[in-house]
């Protein structure tokens, strides 16, 4: 089994390093042996089917797993080179550097602001003197202007986000997540539940998040998966059947399974 | 088929009339339970049984009853005054409603004033009675109304009977004149008797009014004997025909058409032949001063009446309860609920809330867990005696703290930590699990995401466990009798004993002190238990809207 001590030097631009891994729920196989290396400061987009694997592999990568009984995982996830699986890594350290947004929106029943500053307040931010409130603000709206939010909520940070339609929802998780300051977002079909319009408006958020962040995204929609990411993985039965550039995945897939896929012949 | 759809449209509006008819009654059913609780809250009315007429006189005989101004009475029937001055009573409570010892004063029989007021109480005509009545043994004596009115200006609860004339205006503000009734119907004896297992009824004013203009011909008609009426006009001239007049009563009813002739005695001067004509003519009747009637040994006819009144007054909810609630209002019995409510929340709420949290968000839901919830559930169904019992054999007895809030509010505590551990669960159990998973993501412990995000988007079902945990709380009686006590003083202290309001419910009516209190008593807590349901919706409400 891996450690932490057991770190291999990261390759360089590789974010997350996946190396053989197994995961089991109680007898059932939900990974077989997967492998990959996401790249910084990109977006990984996973596709397959329904219940191939790519939500349970995402999750892996910020310990979201923990909270199900039974599970039992094999195989090394490095996050800058130290691995994540094991007891010793700090779940809590790690989801402040791995951020997470989730297929339905789950805005907190609390005001916009209070969304936003609840990672830097959970994280031990203490807004007592004039100063230190003026910098919580600073972190709220900085937040909202990179989730692109900010121009359309900032008469109403104070009132419940509940209020939010749900695209503005979504984003405002997502600018929950980046007040954390995280390294690494991974997003769990964040537009599934989504009109197109805020699709498109979520998307273009990625192009301009990939800057700052590495992204992992795990989506249903294929043309998605071709506009936004710059490589694909394909997941069939818990195996990743190939992991490429999208262009390549798209355009010149090498196994007959993803061509399947890809052409639209099941999934 | 047209057959087929108007069997069914038959069978809809039969269903649709049914449950019409099933839910107004409901609503019949609510709105008669909770307009006689208010309609008996709010007001009283009860019959009276009196052998005096409701006339009362300021200065009977020239005389003036005065009491101590501390004593609140507006007027008083002559048994009553008679029973004050022969050792009936020894406090003013079931004459007044004030908790003050009863202190008669009598002027000196010697004096002519003192012989007057003698005869005032104990009748002129005292040549038929056996044993000649007399004050009681508690009656100080005052040499003369002088003294006397000092007597009972200086004395709480003082009582007198003097000259009217003797009660200057300077007096008028120092003691309190209180007219008495004295005006009674006595019949000749033969009219009360018990013929064919049937007696004279209690009368009401009307037939009072109907025997004194001589419209009953016969005793038959009130349920009587069958005796013709002789109704004997009072002595003309005399101090008792005033008095009929001034009743309303239209006197000298033998003139009246269709009447029989009176009993020719009963023309004969003076008062004692009067009361001796009435006592010897069969059916004879006629009115008289009790103090006559009773010294000639003439019966006298019940008056029934009503007495009308405000029940619930804000005297009642401001003064404090004296002996035993028959007096007095039910302040301090408010507060100490309130403070019931607060400690037993202050208790239960903590630790209701804790448990649930521990069941939803930590225990590892296995066979234990079941246990743990088939045992709060089975908890909830227990009879509220049972945990008096528990709490009376466990905090009073074992660990000695003895009747007081303390007992009384852990007892209620165990008696509701069910209801807001089951309740609790559940609002937790319905936040949605993507929240958690939101919180969790963003790096927080499991602690703060109870603490920052699960309870308060539970708040508004925990809350309304609170509400019913407090709601049964309030209207706990069974539980509260054993521990906490029923002391209806302001409770001082966590172990002093203490009464609340459902158990002053229960002890007005079940110690038989005072029906019309109980309902009073009732309406307040019905306010207190709607006061309380309506603020938690209005917080819940605002809840909601965040």
């Amino acid at each position: 089994m891996a450690t932490s001590e057991a770190t291999a030097t990261p390759a360089p631009g590789v974010k997350i390093e996946v190396r053989d891994l197994d995961l089991w729920y109680g007898q059932t196989q939900a990974l077989k042996r997967v492998s990959m290396d996401v790249s910084a400061n990109s977006i990984t987009a996973l596709i397959g089917p329904s219940g191939c694997g790519k939500s349970t592999f995402l999750r892996v990568l910020d310990r979201m797993n923990d909270l199900i009984d039974g599970i039992r995982i094999e195989g090394r996830v490095l996050y800058e080179g130290r691995d994540i699986t094991g007891p010793a890594s700090d779940v809590i350290e790690l989801r402040k550097k791995i951020g997470m947004v989730f297929q339905k929106p789950n805005p907190f029943p609390m005001s916009v602001y209070d969304n936003v500053a609840y990672g830097p307040r959970v994280h031990g931010f203490r807004a007592r003197t004039p100063a230190e409130r003026r910098k919580l603000d600073e972190m709220v709206e900085r937040s909202l202007v990179n989730a692109a939010l900010f121009d359309e909520v900032k008469d109403r940070l104070r009132k419940s986000a509940m209020g939010l339609s749900g695209g503005q929802q979504q984003r405002l998780c997502i600018a929950r997540v980046l007040a954390v300051e995280p390294d690494v977002l991974l997003m769990d079909e964040p537009t599934s539940a989504l009109d197109p319009i805020s699709t498109s408006k979520i998307e273009a958020l990625l192009e301009e998040l990939k800057r700052r962040y590495t992204i992992v995204i795990v989506t249903h929609n294929m043309q998605q998966a071709g506009r936004v990411s710059d490589s694909t993985g394909f997941f069939l039965h818990g195996e990743l059947v190939e992991f490429a550039p999208t262009k390549e995945i798209f355009f010149n897939p090498k196994d007959k399974r993803t061509e399947n896929y890809i052409s639209g012949r099941f999934g | 088929m047209p057959k087929v759809s108007a069997s069914r449209r038959a069978q809809e509006r039969l269903a649709f009339g049914t449950i019409r008819v099933l839910s107004l009654l409901t609503i019949a059913i609510l709105a008669l339970i909770v307009g006689f609780i208010l309609y008996k809250g709010l007001r009283f009315s009860n019959e009276t049984r009196s052998t005096v007429l409701p006339y009362a006189e300021r200065s009977p005989s020239g005389l003036a009853l005065v009491v101590n101004p501390g004593i609140d009475l507006e007027s008083i029937d002559f048994p009553t005054a008679y029973g004050i001055f022969t050792d009936e009573y020894i406090n003013w409570a079931k004459i007044s409603a004030d908790d003050t010892d009863l202190v008669p004063v009598a002027v000196d029989p010697g004096t002519p004033e003192g012989k007057a007021a003698e005869r005032f109480l104990f009748g002129s005509g005292t040549q038929s009675s056996e044993e000649p009545a007399a004050y009681g043994g508690a009656v100080k004596k005052a040499a003369d109304a002088r003294a006397a009115l000092a007597a009972v200006e200086s004395t709480a609860g003082a009582v007198a009977i003097v000259p009217a004339g003797a009660v200057t205006p300077g007096d008028a503000k120092k003691v309190r004149v209180v007219p008495v009734r004295r005006l009674c119907l006595a019949v000749n004896e033969d009219v009360m008797a018990i013929v064919d297992n049937r007696s004279i009824e209690d009368l009401g004013d009307g037939d009072f009014a109907r025997l004194a203009r001589g419209e009953i011909a016969n005793w038959k008609e009130l349920g009587g004997p069958d005796l013709p009426v002789r109704f004997a006009a009072p002595p003309a001239g005399s101090e008792l025909e005033a008095a009929v007049k001034a009743a309303g009563f239209a006197a000298g009813s033998s003139a009246a058409p269709g009447s029989p002739a009176a009993p020719a005695a009963a023309q004969a001067p003076g008062e004692g032949g009067y009361a001796a004509a009435i006592a010897s003519t069969r059916g004879a009747a006629g009115f008289a001063f009790a103090a006559d009637a009773q010294a000639a040994s003439l019966q006298t006819l019940t008056r029934k009446g009503v007495v009308r009144g405000w029940n619930l007054t804000l005297r009642y909810l401001v003064e404090e309860p004296r002996l035993s609630g028959r007096v007095g209002g039910i302040s301090t019995i408010i507060l100490n609920t309130f403070f019931m409510l607060a400690l037993t929340l202050l208790l239960a709420a903590p630790i209701g809330v804790a448990a649930a949290v521990y069941l939803i968000e930590y225990a590892k839901q296995g066979p234990l867990v079941r246990i743990l919830r088939l045992g709060t559930e089975t908890l909830a169904g227990i009879p509220s005696i049972i945990f008096g019992l528990f709490g009376f054999l466990f905090f009073v007895n074992i660990l000695h703290f003895g009747f007081g809030l303390m007992s009384g509010c852990l007892t209620l505590t165990l008696m509701i930590l069910p209801t807001i551990v089951r309740t609790s669960e559940e609002a937790l159990k319905s936040v949605s699990g993507s929240l958690r998973e939101g919180s969790l993501a963003l790096g927080a412990t499991k602690l703060q995401t109870i603490v920052r995000v699960v309870i308060p988007a539970a708040a508004p079902g925990i809350l309304t466990g609170l509400i019913l945990g407090v709601g049964r709380a309030v209207g706990e009686t069974a539980a509260l009798l054993f521990t906490m006590g029923s002391d209806y003083k302001l409770a001082v202290g966590l172990f002093s004993s203490a009464r609340a309001l459902s158990t002053h419910v229960y002890l007005l009516f079940a110690e038989g002190i005072s029906f019309d209190r109980a309902f009073s008593t009732a309406t307040v807590l019905i306010a207190i238990v709607l006061i309380f349901n309506f603020a938690a919706r209005r917080l819940i409400g605002r809840m909601g809207e965040n």
